[in-house]
Parts: structure tokens; sequence; C-alpha cells
């Protein structure tokens, strides 16, 4: 990526410097690992939290202040860690003029607040999170301004704004202190995200995220087309950080904060971020159209609409905020000016503000301390009271005012004279001074509102407390503010003047205009302007005086606040409506259309290929191949139109006639085996018959349990247009869907065969597998890994349907005897001489028998499929099967408890021992230094059943073969056993009392024999 | 000792497979009520799995030992046989899944393992079938291991039972056993054409094929496509997948995660070995991939928005991690790939994160009804265990127990929107910068734009992830009324905290990291190394 | 026979998916099983058809007259998956009407 950038050019550091550099990560992360200790401390150790934050933070004063050195006369330090080079990330630590200015003012105003707090927090908070919170935002804030890379400095900026989400919301028992913090978060996340996108953008235009190569290859950026989409996206960041219309609404929210939280905040730290990025930028950006006008005009209007909100707000923190707000519009406008003397304004105000700002948001948390109000309403005539603190926050607001002999006055006059100054002759450019004017005013007219009325005017009545004078502690950080503005309103250049030129030299280069801060510059028209402004601020409060007196009044709903809030909640509300209504369009909940949907992509993804071969390669599509047809034999198309006629029959029944649908699967399955036969697939016959017989017993012993269910009047009815619509449209799909897979399957059938695999297991079935049939011998070496995980499966359902019947509970309407049943008890008990059940006994007395002596015959059976398995049709899990059906036959011979009580079937054992002999077969292979399932052989004669051959796949075979038999028969017996546990649970509504007694036989039977109940 | 240690180095790449099979075969043995005895094997078998795996991990990424380990099963050599194929990529999966799965079978110990029958087998089924999955070289010993996941994933979302449970998992069936019936018709036509079932031999015979097989083996590869993107739950075949995931049991939840994983991870590995470059995942002149992905990452950030409860987010938080997968691997590029595994291993453990809190956060008291149980037949060891799921004891509860939640939630919280300090917000850049500087290198069929459509969704998605989260978190730890207390137990902290560790370890070592998954998406790309490798016979020799 | 086959596929096929899309909850699972007929049959195809090629080595076999054995193993491992496959969505089935009460799809009386 690198290659693309011009490399900076920066001043050559010298060894001192390098030196002096290392300093700057212990700088940005002390705060953050004095936080992590401070958290663990109990909760109401005060001071200790305090003592601690305190100090980190006066270490970071000094340190900043032994670094200056570095910084003089666009001098940088830097220090570069390689972090992620795979992905351009290395973490750049970067300090100059401006970032040293701003890390000042984080720790210097950091240290002042933590003293602050230490005295404004109640006993009863929880302390240490709030210092801890406190100090990693000192730390974000440091690593911001400290980063020389744009990934970086974005990392600690989403850093800030959780750490204010934390802070706002640190007393979030209270509603307005989570809808602030949300707020909040919201707001300046989406910043974060799109300043994310505008960082990607300038990293793609620029190949890197250096700050000092990004600011080298300015041309590079600006003949970019993409130029405004990134101006655009990085300054909608910047304006969220800083509260610009039109995203300032959260930051008066953000008052729900304990005041040193919003003294830091608003005055130096989170809200200045977004300045510092447009700092930081400026010398890219600075003269590009879109910047000019987007910057010029949000900073206008944000100065005068937070002026005017201001005015009218009756919280002393409500003032404070839109004052907050107003002054970072000033700034912002500065910053769109795009000339340099602007920037020094911006720059210098920057400061200016941060000082006096911070001092009265103290001022207002000592007020809300003492007083327990912060309501200008109920406020008034404290100075009697608070004489000392009274007078510190007149010499605050005369700055924020503007007043000669304080700081704020100076970078006023700046700021004015720059709005004289002829630009680009726009009609913004020509109005500006005009509206500078108005909104100075603005300034005035508030700051004499909220010192006449809060320390003026009579005694105030209804105060919560006595109001009296902090302890000094408190009052010391807002008094060393106040002599700050002073001395730098007195004596600017002595003071500020250095510090403000390597700042300014930073943004500017070298080539930075020569200024002089001066308290008096004589008569000038920015002079004047101020003038015109105080008066016309003075003159409109005594207008309005009677408007924002009256202790009645309520808020003004156009000051801003409420209606902003009802918009976010609306537009919050709007999003997840309107997220919650496209689920529900684009999403389903429901069964059938997700299959539908399946199949569908399914046929479309069988298609698509076809399709496009067609129409891109003018080739033919869905091709045959020329294999030559095996001739068509007469019996097999009679097999198969028996078998379509069933399939189709048991479609069109399977609603209303369960039973005659089973049976006529049946006979597909049928067809389907006898096709197995027909085309030398004899293994798969023998199994395909076995399993067919073992689902069918499944599904007759489910039937029992499904609601009856006949074509009545009404279901007819309920055969609406729609429901026929959706047939049909599910049908159309179906007969697609079938018809795309005949001609797959007739295309690949009419192919030559590949010569693939297969030959080689022919070759190596005897030698290799020692076994004839290959399909076993595949099944259980060559691919035995296979049969592996198939029988891992079969135990995993066995298991499951276990775990279900466990907590199966029917439905009432099907619980207790069937009507067959009922019928035959009403006969029996009818005759004396009979007792309940015999009738079903007798009806099934000749089956019993037979199927009593299949018992020994299949179990032989079984044997022999096992034995002969690896060189005829069979193997161990045809065997398992057919030895299953022999324990269910005798289950419907006999009856659930009968067989229970002779044989005890433990299917876990069976399933489990399977398992592992299956699998420890295989791995007995490694001790010949095998790999797994490796398998040796030999071959044995024995009379009657013949070749025996005894590999150890044999082996592996029984395992399978009795895992098939514990999972077949655990899976048969579970179901068959539900009857007997409902039809007790009929008689007593204690389900779990059910099987232990004996319940009677006839139940047993209602196992099997009953599940016809369903179907009729 | 060393004997058999030295045997066990030998067959390590089967280790993760055969161990939990055997570990849940011995303990279908022991009895129900055996609980500590289970939770010991339980215990001991992932640790060993964790053991094997690293030993793997070490082998692949140490550049002096051989990058790709082939193990062949009954010792016959591809493609005859199954082979299972450990490279940079499958390890990684099989790393994610054992870890993953460690946390939630310890979450389990405390109280899930015992509301309902063989818990334990069905767990470590389901790892082995994932661990499989993640290893074989065998299309069709994929689908079997398709299979068991699926199996055992099934009877995992009915573990516990109860309407929702069983609703759900009716549908959860039905769609997936579909799902397998397209599986097997794509398998089958790939054989038909290629006559081979192993994926190096696949991609050799694919370049061989005349143009009219060509198209039959694509149609059969696209069916098997679908079936993938059902499990990787992508839009609109996986509407299944919050419903399913928001019923099933925490623990199981939490592992569930993973699952869709499996399906992202075939699409890959296949896409990477039929057709390089990323062509297969541009199919038919189109990057369907791309749009499905943009589609599902859409959908599921909706998703989060509009649900009300924890659990469902995170079923759709699920879907946006897989969907943005989807997208990103869509570019076909080795950076950005590097990047989404990365990101990929993040995501995954935030949502198991995610899932193990639901319960914790809304569980108020630690108690639930012990459902009643029936015996399913007459056999002593049944008729004993009816009053096993009575009185599960609470267990010593932890201090603070609400800060600890709140701390974890807020993290993975910031992990999976994407913001620091954890790896979410490397990993997003990471793939964002990628996707960008591969620019239309990328998305081969795509419009030029699509590299910023790309970057435009996904930091949408970030932020109203970032809104439902916060709105979430705010309401349940905020303004809860005060005085609430809940209850967490030492065995439900403890993974939570494991995996939370995790992601710290991620972000501090995301070099280290990175250099693995840039590794790994290199040896997706060196083709031909994977087939030479796979398809020479045991001892080099060709077969 | 080809024809004969790749016809009874596709019926088997049709009706298999048209019942998986029904309502009901036993129409769904004959569906299901009638879909699996239907791919058992066509792996079998997928690897030609042969007629009295079973491939037994017998002694004078001639390995090349065989049917391709891999089909036959794959549709046996399918049988057995889509045999357990079909039991476990029986009970669940069951379960759900027992629990829900109904026996449609969704465990809500809506018909189609």
């Amino acid at each position: 990526m690198e290659h693309r950038a011009r490399s900076p050019s920066g001043t050559r550091p010298t060894p001192t410097m390098t030196i002096a550099a290392t300093y700057l990560p212990v700088l940005a992360l002390l705060p953050f690992v004095v936080g992590m200790l401070v958290a663990f401390l109990p909760r109401h150790a005060r001071n200790a939290a305090a003592g601690l934050a305190g100090a980190t933070a006066l270490i970071g004063v000094l340190l900043t202040a032994l670094l200056y050195r570095g910084v003089t006369e666009g001098a940088v330090l830097r220090q570069t860690w390689s972090w992620l080079p795979d992905i351009g990330l290395e973490l750049t630590w970067r300090l100059d003029g401006l970032s040293w200015l701003f890390s000042l003012l984080v720790t210097g105003i950091g240290a002042l607040v933590v003293l602050y707090a230490r005295y404004y927090m109640a006993a009863e908070d929880p302390v240490p999170r709030f210092f801890s919170y406190l100090l990693s935002f000192m730390g974000s804030m440091l690593g911001l301004v400290l980063s020389g890379n744009l990934i970086q400095l974005l990392f600690f900026w989403e850093l800030t704004s959780l750490l204010s989400f934390l802070l706002i919301g640190y007393w979030h028992h209270n509603e307005n202190a989570r809808d602030g913090a949300r707020m909040a978060l919201t707001v300046t996340g989406l910043g974060g995200f799109l300043l994310l996108m505008g960082v990607l953008l300038v990293g793609h235009v620029v190949g890197s995220f250096d700050i000092d190569t990004v600011i080298a290859n300015r041309d590079v950026l600006m003949a970019s087309p993409l130029v405004t989409p990134a101006i655009i996206c990085l300054l909608i960041g910047a304006f969220a950080k800083s509260a610009q219309f039109p995203l300032h609404f959260w930051l008066p929210h953000a008052m729900a904060a304990p005041t040193p939280v919003s003294a830091y905040l608003h005055s130096a730290t989170m809200v200045k971020a977004g300045i510092y990025l447009m700092m930081r930028l400026w010398p890219v950006m600075a003269g590009n159209d879109t910047w000019y006008y987007v910057v010029s005009l949000a900073g206008l209007v944000t100065f005068l609409l937070g002026g005017i909100a201001a005015t009218f707000q009756y919280d002393l923190k409500g003032i404070l905020a839109y004052s907050t707000i107003s002054h970072l519009g000033l700034i912002t406008l500065l910053l769109g000016l795009s000339t340099p003397a602007a920037a020094v304004a911006a720059i210098f105000h920057t400061l200016n503000h941060a000082t006096f700002k911070a001092s009265l948001f103290m001022a207002a948390g000592v007020i809300d301390h003492e007083t327990g109000t912060r309501d200008i309403r109920r406020l008034s005539g404290l100075f009697r009271h608070m004489p000392y603190t009274g007078t510190l926050a007149i010499v605050a607001a005369g700055a924020m005012a503007g007043v000669p002999l304080l700081n704020g006055f100076i970078s006023k006059e700046m700021f004015l004279t720059e709005t004289l100054a002829f630009h680009t002759g726009s009609l913004l450019d020509r109005l500006l001074p005009l509206i500078a004017t108005l909104g100075s005013a603005f300034s005035v007219l508030y700051s004499v509102r909220f010192i006449h009325q809060v320390f003026f005017g009579p005694e105030a009545t209804d105060l919560p407390r006595k109001p009296h004078e902090p302890v000094g502690w408190m009052r010391l950080p807002i008094e060393l503010l106040v002599f700050i503005c002073l001395v730098v309103g007195i004596v600017p250049n002595l003071s500020v003047g250095p510090l403000l030129r390597s700042a300014v030299v930073a943004v500017l280069g070298p080539e930075a205009p020569r200024f002089h801060l001066e308290l008096w510059h004589g008569f000038t028209p920015a002079f004047m302007l101020s003038l015109v402004a105080m008066a016309l601020g003075a003159s409109l409060y005594f207008a309005l005086y009677r408007r924002l007196a009256n202790r009645e009044a309520r808020e003004r709903p156009w000051a801003g606040r409420a209606r902003a809030r009802r918009i976010f909640d609306g537009a919050m509300t709007g999003l997840f409506a309107g997220a919650g209504f496209i689920t529900r369009l684009a999403g389903t909940v429901r069964l059938q259309p997700q299959l539908f949907l399946i199949v569908l992509a399914a046929v479309v993804a069988g298609a698509a290929p076809f399709v496009y071969h067609a129409v891109t390669q003018a080739g033919a599509g869905l091709t045959l191949g020329t294999r030559p047809l095996t001739p068509v034999s007469l019996p097999f198309v009679v097999v198969w139109a028996f078998g379509i006629a069933s399939a189709t029959g048991a479609a069109i029944l399977a609603k209303f006639h369960r039973l005659a649908a089973l049976i006529l699967t049946g006979g597909a399955g049928l067809a389907v085996c006898l096709t197995f036969v027909w085309l030398s697939a004899p293994d798969l016959a023998v199994t395909q018959l076995l399993v067919e017989i073992v689902t069918t017993v499944l599904l007759l012993l489910g039937l029992r349990w499904l609601p009856a269910r006949v074509a009545t009047k009404e279901d007819r009815e309920r055969a609406r247009a729609l429901v026929v619509a959706r047939r049909g449209r599910d049908l159309v799909l179906a007969l697609i869907a079938g018809g795309g897979m005949a001609a797959l399957a007739l295309a690949a059938m009419t192919r030559p065969r590949v010569g693939g695999i297969a030959g080689f297991f022919n070759a190596n079935a005897l030698e290799g597998g020692g076994g004839r049939n290959v399909v076993n011998v595949i099944l259980v070496d060559f691919r035995g890994f296979d049969t592996m995980g198939e029988i891992t499966v079969l135990a995993i359902v066995a298991l499951t349907v276990f775990a279900l019947l466990r907590r199966f509970r029917p439905a009432r309407e099907v619980v207790g005897s069937t009507r067959q049943q009922r019928r035959q008890d009403a006969y029996d008990e009818a005759r004396s001489d009979r007792e309940v059940g015999d009738t079903a006994r007798d009806y099934l007395f000749v089956p019993r028998i037979v199927m009593h002596l299949l018992f020994p015959v299949i179990t032989l059976f079984a044997i022999h499929l096992f034995l002969r398995g690896h060189n005829e049709p069979g193997g161990g899990f045809a065997a398992g099967v057919a030895m299953a059906i022999a324990f269910i036959i005798q289950y419907m011979a006999r009856g659930t408890r009968w067989v229970e009580e002779r044989l005890r079937v433990l299917p876990l054992i069976w399933i489990g021992t399977g398992l592992l002999v299956a699998a420890l077969t295989g791995i007995g292979a490694w001790f010949f230094g095998r790999p797994f399932l490796t398998s040796a052989h030999g071959h044995l004669h024995l009379p009657v059943i013949g070749e025996v051959s005894l590999a150890s796949a044999s082996l592996f075979d029984l395992g399978v073969f009795a895992l098939v038999i514990g999972a077949t028969v655990l899976m048969l017996i579970a179901l068959a056993h539900q009857s007997i546990r409902s039809a007790r649970a009929s008689l007593s509504t204690q389900e779990l009392e059910g099987a232990t007694s004996a319940p009677s036989p006839a139940a047993a039977e209602t196992a099997v024999k009953l599940g016809e109940a369903g179907g009729d | 000792m060393t004997g058999l240690l030295e045997v066990l180095d030998r067959h390590v790449s089967i280790v993760p497979i055969l161990l939990p099979l055997i570990a849940a075969a011995s303990m279908l043995l022991l009895h129900e009520r055996r609980r500590r005895a289970k939770a010991v094997v339980s215990s001991v078998t992932l640790a060993a799995m964790f053991a094997a795996t690293l030993r793997l991990l070490m082998v692949v990424a140490d550049p002096s030992t051989p990058e790709i380990v082939v193990y062949r099963l009954a010792n016959w050599s591809a493609p005859y046989g199954i082979v299972l194929v450990a490279d940079r990529l499958s390890v990684l999966m099989v790393m994610v899944t054992v870890l993953l799965g460690a946390a939630g079978m310890t979450y389990a110990l405390s109280r899930w393992a015992t509301l309902g029958p063989r818990f334990h087998s069905l767990y470590l089924l389901l790892l082995m079938g994932l661990c499989g999955a993640f290893l074989t070289g065998d299309l069709f010993n994929l689908y079997v291991f398709f299979e068991v996941l699926l199996a055992a994933s099934y009877g995992l979302a009915l573990h516990g039972s109860g309407k929702r449970r069983v609703k759900a998992g009716l549908h959860y069936v039905a769609i997936n056993l579909a799902a397998s019936v397209v599986f097997l018709v794509g398998v089958s036509l790939v054989y038909a054409v290629t006559g081979t079932l192993n994926m190096a031999d696949l991609a050799a015979k694919a370049g061989q094929l005349g143009p009219d097989d060509l198209v039959l083996l694509k149609a059969g590869l696209s069916i098997l496509g679908v079936a993938f993107l059902v499990k990787s739950g992508a839009w609109p075949l996986s509407f299944w997948l919050p419903t399913t995931y928001s019923a099933a049991a925490a623990p199981v939840a939490a592992i569930f995660a993973v699952m869709t994983k499996v399906g992202v991870y075939v699409i890959l590995r296949l896409a990477a070995l039929l057709w390089p470059g990323g062509e297969a995942l541009a199919l038919f002149g189109s990057s369907w991939l791309l749009y499905l992905g943009l589609a599902t990452v859409l959908f599921g950030t909706f998703g989060v928005l509009a649900s009300s409860e924890l659990p469902r987010m995170a079923g759709y938080l699920t879907m946006v991690s897989s969907g943005t997968l989807l997208a990103v691997i869509a570019s076909g590029d080795p950076v950005v790939l590097s990047s989404a595994l990365y990101y990929l291993i993040g995501s995954t453990i935030g949502i198991g994160v995610i899932f193990l809190l639901c319960e914790l956060v809304n569980r108020r008291d630690g108690e639930v009804a012990a459902q009643a149980v029936g015996p399913v037949f007459h056999d002593d060891f049944e008729t004993q265990l009816r009053n096993e799921f009575e009185g599960v004891e609470l267990g010593v509860t932890l201090p603070l127990a609400t800060t600890l939640l709140a701390a974890a939630f807020f993290f993975v919280a910031l992990q999976l929107v994407g913001l620091p300090p954890l790896s979410g917000f490397i990993a997003k850049f990471g793939m964002l910068a990628a996707v960008v500087e591969a620019g239309s290198g990328g998305y081969a069929h795509a419009p030029a734009s699509a590299a910023w459509w790309v970057v435009g969704v996904i930091v949408f998605s970030g932020f109203c992830v970032l809104v439902a989260l916060m709105r979430k978190g705010v309401n349940v730890f905020w303004a809860e009324p005060a005085g609430t207390t809940r209850v967490v137990r030492p065995l439900e902290a403890v993974p939570v905290a494991f995996l939370i560790a995790l992601l710290v370890a991620l972000t501090v070592l995301a070099q280290p990291t990175l250099r693995y998954t840039a590794a790994a998406s290199a040896g997706l790309e060196a083709r031909s190394s994977y087939l030479s490798s796979v398809l020479q016979g045991p001892e080099g020799e060709e077969p | 026979m080809e024809i004969v086959v790749a016809i009874g596929i596709g019926v088997l096929a049709t009706t298999g998916v048209y019942l998986i899309l029904r309502p009901r909850t036993f129409q769904v699972i004959i569906g299901l099983s009638l879909l699996t007929y239907a791919v058992n049959l066509f792996i079998l195809a997928m690897g030609r058809l042969v007629v009295d090629g079973a491939p037994l080595l017998a002694e004078g076999a001639d390995p090349s007259t065989f049917a391709d054995p891999v089909p036959q193993s794959l549709v046996l491992t399918s049988i057995v998956i889509s045999f357990s496959m079909t039991a476990l969505f029986l009970v669940v089935l069951l379960a759900a009407r027992g629990i829900t009460g109904t026996d449609h799809v969704d465990g809500d009386g809506m018909s189609a």
C-alpha cells in the first residue's frame, strides 16, 4: 500500500527527541492502567480512588509540560510500534504543537475535574467506578490526540464514545441518565461508523492511513473523485462528536450526567474531539469547496441556533449546554472559512472556551450542590450567600460574553475580524459579519441572564437547601480556571502566545502567519462590532426580561430540546418498527414456505448451469449421452406401473386415509426393492426390504396417536380458491422438481461409464479386503469410515427417540382405549365367563403361535445373513434389522409386558457396546502400525454356511450388528410402550405411576393392533 | 507411555473424531445417574481433544513440518479410500469447535446435563460430527458427518423438551431432511460425471471434462451448494435458524454457533478446489454468493432490531455473522479471506458467549421446574430414573453476579458490533479495508461498486446491531428495579469468562493469528500442493 | 429401461415433493419416505443400469460386467440414515402432536 504514498516532509528527529517520544505511549496508556486498578477498589474508597486519579492526571500534566520542547516550531515527536503490519495497522504515537495543546487541556482540566469530583460526588455513589471510567476516558482522549494514524485515531475515537456513554449513564437508576446516554452513543456511534467509512475512503485513495502521509498527499486526495464522499463521511463523524447542527441534540440530554462529567466532556474533551479532527484534517481539506460550504454553514447555523436556544433554557446546565453548542459552532465556522488567520482564531478560541466553560459548569455544579436546584426560575439573589463563588462565576461568564480583559474577548475579536475580512465574495461571505454579531449578541444575552437571575434580584424563598459557600477544595479548580481566564485576557502574548504559536505552526506549517496577540488593537471595525454585540445583547435582555424572569414559564418547545428528543425517539421507533415489518415481509415462521423455498432453490440451482450453458456457449444445455439403452422388459414396466400407481395413490390418500397411504407407500417401496434386484443390487434389495418392514411397523405404531381425520363437509368447504391455488402451485413445483430429477437421471444414465474408482474396488476386494461381495467390502473396509458414521447416526437417533418419548404426552382425545378396544372390552364385560381383554387375546390366538415360532427361525436367518455378509448379499446391518424384527414380532404376539418380563432388553447397552466394538476394532490397526480401520483377514470353511471370512472387518461388522439391534429395538419398543403409559394415564392423572404398576395385558396389544385406529 | 504417545501422534488427525465417539459410547454403558463420572469423562475427553487439536495446529502451522496432514483411513490411499485432510483452515475450524465445545460442556455441567437423558453422549457426538465435517476430504463422507452432526443437533435441540423446543424441532428436522435429500442428489450426480468422491480427485478430474459433462458437474455442484447454504443459514433458506437456536438450551445453542460455519467452510473449500480464483463463488456470470450474503446480513440485522428477547437476537446475530462471511469471501481475494477467517473466530466465539448469557441474564432464580418423566420401557434403571430430575440444587452463587454479567455483555456486544477494544474492531476494519483494496479485482462478475456496497451494508449492520444491543443492555442491566439479584453458579461463570479471555487473547495476539489465517488462505490458494499431497500414495509413491 | 427408471424416479420425486409441502405432519413423513425412494434409485442410476451384474466375485465372474458397486454402497448408507431419520421425524411429530394437540406442521389449526 505504502508505495503509492509520498513520504511526509517532516523535520528530522534528533536523538533527544526520539527519547522524548518514548514517553508518548506512557502518557496515553497510564490512565487506562490506573483506571483498571481503581475499578477494583472497595465501593467507598473515595479518597484512594480520587487520589490515584488525581495523581495520574498530574503526571499527565507534568509529562506534557516536559515534552513541550519537542514540539515547538513545527517539530514533531513520533514513535511507531509495529502492531498489525499485515492489515496496514501500526500504532504511531505522534505529538506536535496542536496535539500538545489538546493533551494539556485533557490532562490539566482532567486534574481539576478530579479534585472537584472528589467533593461533588455523594458518599453513597460507587465512586471507584466513576473515577475508573473518568481515567479511561482521559486515556482515550489522550490516545486520540496522540494518534499518528487514522485507524488508531478511530480506535480511540470509538472508545471516547463508549466511555462517555458509561459516564453519562453513571446514575443509571435515573431514566434521564439512561436516555441521555443512549442518545449520545447512538449519535456519536453513527458518526463513528461514518468516520470509519471516511477513513477507509481516504486510506484507499492515499494508500496509507498515516496522518503525515495523508497530509503530504493532499493533491492526490483532492484529485480523486472519491474526495467528496470522503469529506462528507469524515465531517458527519466530526459533527456528531462536536454537536454540530443537525446532530447537536444529544448534547443537552447528556446533561443528565454528574456535573463533573459535563464539565469535563463539554469543555475540554469529548466535544473537542470533533474539533481536533477538523483541525488535523484542515491542511488537507481546507480550500475544498465541499469543505468550505458544509463546514461554514453547519458552524454558522449551530452558532446562532445554540445561542438562541441557550437564551430560553431554565436549567443552568441547559444554558451552558446550548452555549457550548453555540461556541463549538463558532469554532467550526472559523475552520470552515479556510483562511490561516481563521484557523488561528479557531485554535485560540478552543483553548479559551475550554477554560471558561469548565469553570462555569463547575460553578453551576456548586450552586446545584449547595442549593439543591439548577432551575433558574427558583434561584435568585444568591450573591448574598456565596459572594465568592458569585464573583468567580461573573468573571467566567464575562469571558463567555467576550468582555475585555478576559480571554474570551480576544478570540471573539479575532473571530469578528475574520468575518469582516473578504474571502470568496459568496452570499454567505457577505452576510457573515451581521450573523456573527447577532450570534455574539446572544452569547452576551445568556451570559448576562445567567449571572443576573442567579446571583441578583430578590432573595430566593423556596430553595431545597439553605445556600452557603462550598468547601474551599471544591472552589479551588474554579479559582484556577478563572485566574487563567484573567491572565490570558490581560497578557495574552506572554501567557499563551508561544503555545498557540507552536499549535498554529503544527496546523499551518512553517509559513503560518505571524500573529501578535494584543489586548487592545485600537478602535478597529471588529471592536465596533463587539461593542454593538454587547449593546444589542444587553438591550435584548431587558426587552425579553419579563418573559425570561417569568417564574411560571415552561420551556419553549422551539427551544429545540423537547422537539429534537421527539424526532429522535420517533426515528428510533420507526427503525425498530420498520425492521419488524421487513423481517415479517422477507421471512416466515411457517414450515411450508420454507420447504417450498428449499425445493425451489434446488430446482433453480440445478437448472441454472444448463440455461447458462445454452445461452452463452450456445450449447444444447442438458444433453443425453451415447450409451446404448438397456432393452426394456415387460415385467419391469408392469412393476413400475404398479409402483407409480401406488405412489400417486399414497400422495392422494395421505391426508384422510393414513393407513391406505401407508400401505401404498409400502407398495412403492416394493417396486424400488424389485428394481434393486433387477439392476443387480441384491444387498440393496435385502436391506431395503428389511428396513421397509421396520419402518412400516414404526409408522403403524405412530398412527395410533394421530387425530382421527375424516373428510367432513367443512373440510371440503375449506378447500377455498386460495387453498386450491396453493395446492396447484405446489403441484407445479413438484412436477418441475420430479421432471428435473428424471431428466438428470436420464442424462447421467445415458452417458458412458467413466473410469472412476469403481474398477479398483472390483480388482482389490478379494485380495485387499478379503471378501467376494464387493459392496460389503466397500462398506466395511474401503469406505468403512462411512459405515462408522452411519451407525453413529443410528445410535444418536435412538438416543433422541428415547429422550423424546420419556417426555411424551399424548393428546387428550387419543388417551385411553380406542374404539375397537372399547367395543371388545364391552363385549367381554357383558359376559360373566370372560374377563376384559379375552377377545383381543382370542382374536390373536393363531397368529401369536405362528409369530412365536418365527423367533428362532428369524434369529437363524439373521445369523446366516451376518456370516455370509462378506461374500454374499447380507452383512451386519441386514442381520441386525432382521434380529430386531424377530423381537418386534414377539411384542406383537405376546404384548409388551410378556416380552419384557421374559427377556430383558437393555438397548442402550447394545448400542454402546456395538459402537465401542466397531471403534476399537478400527483402533486395533494402530498397534500394527496401520491407520484406523485397516483390516486383516483369513478364510475358514464351515459346514452348511460355507466359506466364512475371518476378516477383522467381520468384528467391525459385529459391532454394527449389535448396534443395529439395540437401536432398532429401542425405537420400536419405546414407541410400542407408550400405549401402556397412556392407557394408565387415562385411568390415573399421575403419568409417572404408569409403568411400574402392572397395566392390563389388553393395553399391551394396543401397541400394535390399535395402530389402525387413527387410520380409517 | 511414550510408545502410546507416539502412536497417538501418528494418528493425531483422527483423534478429534474418535475420542468423542469412544467417550460417548462408553458413557452409554454408564448408569444415567453417574453424573460425576460422566462429568469427569466429558471433561477429560475435551481436554484430550484440545491437546490433539493443538498438536495438529502446531504441525500445520510450523513451516518445517508438512502443512497438510493426510490420514488414509483403512490404509487405502485417495481417491479409493476415505482420507482426512488436516490443513491450516480445517484445523483452525476444529480448534474453534473444540474451544467452544469445552465452554459449552462446562456450562452444561452445572445443570443442563441433568435435564435430559444422555446429554453428554449427544453433545460429544455433535462435536465428533463437526470435527469430521471439517477434516474429511471425501464428499460422501462429508454427507455422513453432516448427518452425524445433524442427528446430534436434533437430539440436543430437543434436549429438555417443552412446547417451544418440540415445535421448533419439528421444523428444524423437516427442513434439514429436505436439505439432506438435496445433498444426496448433488453428490451422486457429481459421482456420475467424475466417477470419484474424493474432493482432490474431483478437482483434478473436473479439469478434464468435456463441455457437456462439465455442465452436468456444475449442476451437481450447485445443487450441493443449496444444501450448504441451508446449513450456513443464508437468506432465504434460514428462517428456521433463529427459532431453533433461540429455543435450544443455552449450552447447546452456544455450540450451534459453529454449525452455521460448517456450511461456510465447505463452500469455501470446494470453491477453492474446483475453480481457483473465486470463480466458483461467481458461477454463471453473477456473484450470487455476494448478493445472498448481503441479503443475509440485512435480514439478520433487521431481525436483531425487531426481536425483543435476547436468544432470538442471538439467533439473528448468527445470521449476520455468516452472511458477512459469505458476502466477504465471495470476493475470492486471499487478503480479504485472511481477515474474514480472523473475523470468523471472533464472531463465532462472541455469539457463543451471547447464547450462554441469554439464560443467565433472564434467569432471576436458578430453579427450573422438573418436568414429569415417565419410563420408556420396563426395566429397573428406568424406574429408578424417575426422581432423577427432582431438586436440581442451586449451587453456590457468585457475588456481584449482575455486575459480572453486565461487563461480559458489554464486551461481547462490542465484539459483535465491531467496536474497540476487542478483536471485532480489528477484524471488521481488516475485512473492509481488504475488500476496498481488492476493489473490482474481487467480485469478478459484480458491478465495480460492489466493494463499496459490501462496506456500506456491513457498516450499516454494525450500527443497527449497536442500537439494538444497547437498547437490550440498558433495559436489562440499567433499567431493572434496584435490588434484583441474579443467580450465577461458578460452573456457568467460568466458561463465559474463559471465552471472553479467548476474545482478549485474540486481540492481543492479533498479529500471529492474522499470520496464521493469511497462511491458511494462502494454503487454500495453493491448490496444486493440496492435490499432490492428498492424491499421492501412502509412502509418497504414486498409487 | 433407463426411461422407465427415469419416469419412476420422476414420479416418486414429484409425489414426495408435493407431500412434503402439505400441512399435515403425516403427509410430510410419507412424502419424505417417497422422496427417499426416489433419491436411492437416483443414486443407483448414477452408476448406470446393469442387469445381472451383481458385484459378487464368484469364481469366473468377470468384473468388467459388474454393476458399479460404489453407488450401491452409497445407497446402503443412505438407506440406513434415512431410515433412522424417518423414525426420528415420526417421534418428533408424535411429540408435537401430543404437545400442541394438532397434527399441523406449524402446530396450529391452519389448513391448506
